[in-house]
């Protein structure tokens, strides 16, 4: 007796797995699951099939970095800045004391950095020709291309920029890819985000 | 492919597989409804409630089938019914698409617990979106602020009054997952709700009889009951709708997230990943290897919440 009762169990403890397995089987062949159909997928869906995603509504500048070995574009700086081109006041020009308060940019606030390594004006901005910024190999840099100014220091925010995952798509995630610039978001003098009262308040999970 | 193909035949199969009762159903119904319709339609005159031609929009909406049974032609009647209720009886012009899912689309959603400041920004964007009931104050996006380590959001605290971020905390956002296994769906007993083929769950408002067991089954608290019948300002009410989405719904039935078929079917983001000032927020199509979800899930440390439970969110949480 007792030896059947041994075998019986034993049978059930070869069954019981094979039964969950089996019971699993149609689950998972119904579905394919998302991470299969994912990796299955390797065809670039053409995003510009859908026409709804052409009009831009922000002006936009072609990068002149690469994505995914294809272009893209991004917000520009330059029609933000209000009193661009900056060459118009930058000159040789002597400045009067009285104008100085109107010349000398006294509303920035400069929080970039912190303690002995904050920067200053001429760290990123040309010192020769205002109208650019410049790295820290004096290369002339755009103010609407400010992503290859930034990612000398930030290389780990550009490279999760470039791919996608840091920073944010305007309006659209079909038709051709329009990504905010650096300073879209960010203000460049003093980039890290405020504090503020949230918009309103979730409820608990249970109602 | 294989896959695919199986989950074609399976979206046909299991709402046609009771065909025959249900036809003879109906035909009963219509019976019952052919008894019933000449004491209706004196006692709507008599009353004077509404137009004649209220009350035969209201008629034929009435006896329209399940969304998913429709012909083009039925959906794009539908849809011209609803538009004309909405203009007789609210004054509200809208324009309701039933654009169909796109094909090799699936969407998939990736949210960044290390960029999220807490600013609810996504949240107050959702509402206005989707026409949200804002008497019982309806939330489809729920954001906690939680304790670092911690990683249930029953721990966390959603009603924070305070300036965010907080030094040692994080913020997580919970809605719709979207599963391609989703518990709600097998719960529901009239299939008033299921998965379109580019991964989005739906609701067929005028399907649901207000059981509330898909809220019951969904490990995710992703799903809402209108209590009461939905109110939203004239003047706040988002006139680009969708059938499936934030059109007009009832007091009684369910709804819940839906990325915000309406915009996303066109090429744009949802509501919430548009409004989110931090870009925690990533939208995109799973089966593009080109897209920034894509490329969230191959170079980021990402999650997916209650993983273990075997639903297949299409919703990652990932961190920098």
């Amino acid at each position: 007796m007792k030896k059947i009762f041994l075998r019986s169990g034993l049978f059930c403890l070869c069954f019981v797995p094979g039964a969950v397995f089996l019971a699993g089987l149609p689950a998972m062949a119904s579905g394919g699951g998302v991470m299969e159909r994912i990796h299955h997928a390797e065809e670039p869906y053409d995003s510009m099939a859908i026409e709804t995603a052409y009009q831009q509504p922000v002006k936009t500048v072609r990068a002149k970095e690469s994505w995914q070995g294809g272009t893209f574009r991004v917000l520009t700086r330059k029609d933000s800045i209000t009193r661009f081109r900056c060459s118009v006041c930058h000159t040789d020009k002597k400045v009067l004391v009285k104008d100085g308060a109107l010349f000398t940019h006294d509303d920035i606030v400069m929080n970039h950095g912190k303690g002995e390594n904050g920067l200053v004006c001429i760290q990123c901005h040309d010192e020769d020709n205002r109208d650019f910024l410049s790295d820290s190999s004096g290369k002339k840099i755009d103010f609407d291309h400010s992503y290859q100014l930034c990612g000398q220091c930030h290389f780990r925010q550009k490279r999760d920029w470039l791919g996608g995952a840091h920073g944010k798509r305007d309006a659209y995630w079909a038709g051709e890819r329009v990504v905010r610039n650096c300073t879209s978001c960010h203000s460049p003098h003093s980039p890290a985000f405020k504090t503020k009262m949230p918009e309103t308040y979730s409820l608990p999970l249970d109602q | 492919m294989d896959s695919r193909k199986k989950e074609g035949q399976m979206k046909t199969n299991d709402i046609l597989e009771k065909k025959s009762t249900r036809r003879s159903f109906m035909k009963k119904l219509s019976i019952a409804a052919a008894a019933g319709s000449a004491g209706l339609v004196t006692g709507g005159c008599v009353g004077g409630s509404g137009s004649t031609e209220e009350m035969g929009l209201k008629w034929e909406e009435y006896f329209k089938k399940n969304y998913r049974m429709m012909t083009d032609k039925e959906k794009d009647e539908t849809v011209a019914r609803l538009e004309k209720l909405a203009k007789l009886q609210d004054d509200a012009n809208i324009q309701m698409s039933n654009q169909e899912p796109r094909e090799k689309v699936l969407f998939g959603y990736a949210f960044n617990i290390s960029r999220c400041k807490g600013y609810m920004d996504c949240v107050e964007a959702c509402v206005q979106e989707n026409n949200l009931d804002r008497n019982s104050k309806t939330q489809y996006i729920r954001i906690f602020e939680m304790d670092s380590g911690q990683q249930d959001p029953t721990s966390g605290d959603g009603k924070y009054h305070h300036e965010v971020p907080v030094e040692n905390k994080y913020y997580m956002g919970i809605q719709c997952f979207h599963c391609e296994n989703a518990p709600c769906i097998k719960a529901c007993p009239t299939k008033a709700t299921w998965r379109e083929p580019d991964g989005i769950v739906v609701v067929d408002y005028d399907w649901c009889i207000g059981c509330r067991y898909c809220m019951a089954a969904c490990p995710f608290w992703g799903r809402r009951f209108n209590w009461g019948e939905p109110e939203v300002p004239k003047e706040e009410l988002n006139p680009k709708q969708h059938y499936l989405g934030n059109r007009k719904r009832m007091k009684g039935v369910m709804e819940k997230c839906t990325f915000c078929v309406q915009r996303t079917r066109q090429g744009k983001l949802p509501a919430c990943a548009e409004a989110c000032p931090t870009g925690s927020r990533v939208f995109g199509n799973l089966l593009d290897p080109d897209s920034e979800i894509r490329y969230v899930l191959k170079h980021k440390k990402v999650f997916r919440f209650k993983e273990e439970l075997g639903t297949d969110p299409k919703f990652w949480y990932f961190m920098d």
